[in-house]
């Protein structure tokens, strides 16, 4: 217990630190969402601006306003979203499910197809499946992310269209029950996925491959060889077992950084998720929306990596909890 | 020197029997070859603008006309150079980075070592690509250089981790306390000793950053954080995406606009990729056993 505590402690200030981070970044751009807004259009007289900042507290010394940011943020009050024009909160609120959805779903498929794969190819490693297929996959790894979903469009989009262009759902339309909101969801969702897929199977199956290759290589399955162990049992019960700790950690971590991921594939696809939500921001200099949606990655980040620390203090029979 | 060359040798004769190192290498040295001619392989100079704008493949284009009307397989070329030449220079600088903070941390020890290493973390914590553009917009204009920059500020962590772990690991050696023994100084351990060991490794991450690097460009740049008068890879498929790219086909995509650059990017950090294995391979003699 003492264990996790220690490491909870540790990472609440880390969370600390990544928002006040972006805090301090996201001012020292220069101008504020008011001066982008607002200047260009004559006829809101300047004082008016003034006013506002005022009453947002930007022309406040920025101490003071780091002061305001920590006291409303533990009060659960985000800011209002200038961008958007509404609560930082309810923008937040609505593009997270969708993120979460594409992505956490994303990272269960690929996790499993990639631990599969990559376990096989550990077993037949030196063969020509083995050779090649890594050597496949590393080259799918290279290719662009963003340019796989592009790809993917215009392929299932437009050339042979059995899937939509952009969105999460269709726009304007209403459900008579369920079931079809979720199949339009789904369709809409099939491509981003299919393209998150493909990267993160590619990338994993190679993690998951060299891991077990190396737990191969240790001293003890030579024991386990020399004993007269099945190979079989080599395998699942000493390998697998031993390069599944990594594994599990990589895959808690990455739940922590799904909304960094989001951001090219969202674009391409223009799905309504965090990722885009972020660009938004940064690229409109709306601070509080982008402190708002910092929060949520750095809560995400924070909730995933506690995770991970528990599951490894529960798989590692060497850390004592 | 002599002892430099001989192992250099040793290097070279093992890394040619591996089929896929010399692919690797093969691929990259022709795309060094096309960014240092590119001004003579290409048929158009890629700034003018030759024709109408969103031109279909045809003999006299051989990947048809960009927006303004830019031949795009002359862009493609040129694009080698933009793009090779970002990656490089942003690896250099990480691999810089990154070596100074791991062998400073990892050679001194004590509190320098766990006030790096804790700046490291939250450095690495702090999610790759919004930091990056958060950085780029911050900074204003986007130029060349900045680019570079800001790639180099982010990525220098993993650099650093592995290069503190291995210098922690050679100091542990005996010849480095026989040396302190001696008398020796610092530096001189740390030219003498440490650095030589640690260079494999570097000359390893560095290969492996210049992909990376490539990647985060192209990504940047396809989100408009490119630098405009640079026609690198990545920001012929921004102009892809945002300037038509999906109709210019006659309604439908063009895409001998937006496959190419994608392919040449593939190709380029695959080849890097397999000289990285390669040259892990022969540093780590453990992978080689199995």
């Amino acid at each position: 217990m003492a264990y996790i505590a220690k490491k909870f402690a540790s990472r609440l200030i880390t969370f600390f630190i990544m928002i006040s981070v972006i805090f301090f970044l996201a001012r020292s751009a220069g101008s504020d969402p008011f001066e982008r807004y607002l200047s260009e259009d004559p006829r809101i007289p300047l004082d008016q601006i003034e006013r506002l900042r005022v009453k947002f507290g930007l022309d406040k010394p920025i101490y003071l306003q780091y002061l305001d940011f920590v006291s409303s943020t533990l009060h659960g009050e985000f800011g209002f979203s200038l961008y958007y024009h509404r609560p930082v909160f309810d923008v937040v609120m609505d593009a997270l499910p969708k993120t979460i959805f594409l992505l956490g779903t994303s990272i269960i498929i690929s996790t499993l197809v990639s631990f599969v794969i990559g376990v096989y190819f550990a077993w037949k490693r030196g063969t020509q499946l083995d050779i090649w297929g890594t050597n496949a996959f590393m080259f799918v790894r290279s290719t662009p992310h963003f340019w796989l979903g592009m790809i993917l469009l215009i392929v299932f989009g437009y050339y042979y269209p059995i899937f939509p262009l952009f969105g999460f759902k269709s726009p304007g339309i209403t459900y008579t029950n369920t079931f079809e909101y979720v199949r339009d969801l789904l369709w809409h969702a099939t491509l981003p996925l299919t393209t998150l897929l493909v990267r993160q199977i590619g990338m994993y199956v190679l993690y998951t491959r060299n891991s077990m290759v190396e737990v191969l290589g240790e001293d003890y399955m030579l024991t386990a060889k020399a004993k007269g162990v099945s190979e079989r049992a080599q395998m699942f019960k000493h390998a697998a077992r031993n390069a599944l700790l990594p594994i599990v950690t990589i895959t808690a971590l990455r739940f922590g950084f799904m909304v960094n991921g989001a951001i090219l594939t969202e674009t391409v696809f223009s799905y309504p998720g965090m990722g885009r939500l972020i660009y938004t921001a940064i690229m409109n200099d709306d601070f509080f929306l982008l402190q708002g949606s910092f929060f949520m990655v750095s809560i995400t980040v924070l909730i995933a990596n506690t995770i991970a620390d528990i599951l490894c203090a529960l798989l590692d029979p060497r850390i004592k909890i | 020197m002599d002892t430099l060359k001989k192992s250099l040798r040793e290097f070279a004769d093992v890394y040619r029997r591996s089929g896929s190192g010399l692919l690797g290498m093969a691929l990259l040295l022709s795309f060094i070859f096309i960014a240092l001619f590119a001004p003579y392989l290409s048929p158009y100079d890629p700034y003018d603008r030759v024709d109408r704008p969103f031109r279909p493949p045809s003999d006299k284009y051989l990947l048809g006309t960009n927006d303004i009307g830019q031949d795009i397989f002359s862009e493609l070329l040129y694009g080698t150079r933009v793009s090779l030449t970002i990656g490089f220079m942003a690896a250099i600088f990480t691999v810089t980075i990154g070596t100074l903070i791991g062998v400073v941390a990892g050679f001194m020890g004590g509190s320098v070592d766990e006030v790096l290493m804790r700046f490291t973390d939250i450095v690495m914590i702090l999610p790759n690509i919004p930091l990056l553009i958060l950085l780029m917009a911050i900074i204003g204009k986007s130029s060349f250089l900045i680019m570079v920059l800001a790639i180099s500020l982010t990525g220098w962590t993993g650099t650093a981790r592995m290069v503190r772990s291995t210098t922690l690991s050679i100091k542990e050696r005996m010849f480095v306390e026989a040396s302190k023994a001696i008398g020796a100084s610092d530096s001189h351990i740390i030219f003498k000793h440490i650095l030589p060991n640690v260079s494999p490794l570097i000359m390893a991450t560095t290969i492996y950053q210049v992909a990376g690097a490539m990647m985060s460009e192209a990504s940047l740049a396809f989100l408009g954080l490119g630098d405009p008068s640079q026609k690198s890879w990545g920001m012929i498929l921004h102009y892809a995406e945002t300037s038509g790219g999906w109709y210019a086909n006659m309604g439908y995509p063009a895409f001998w606009w937006i496959i190419p650059p994608g392919i040449c990017i593939a190709l380029t950090v695959a080849s890097l990729t397999l000289i990285g294995q390669t040259i892990e391979e022969i540093i780590n003699p453990r992978l080689r056993r199995r």
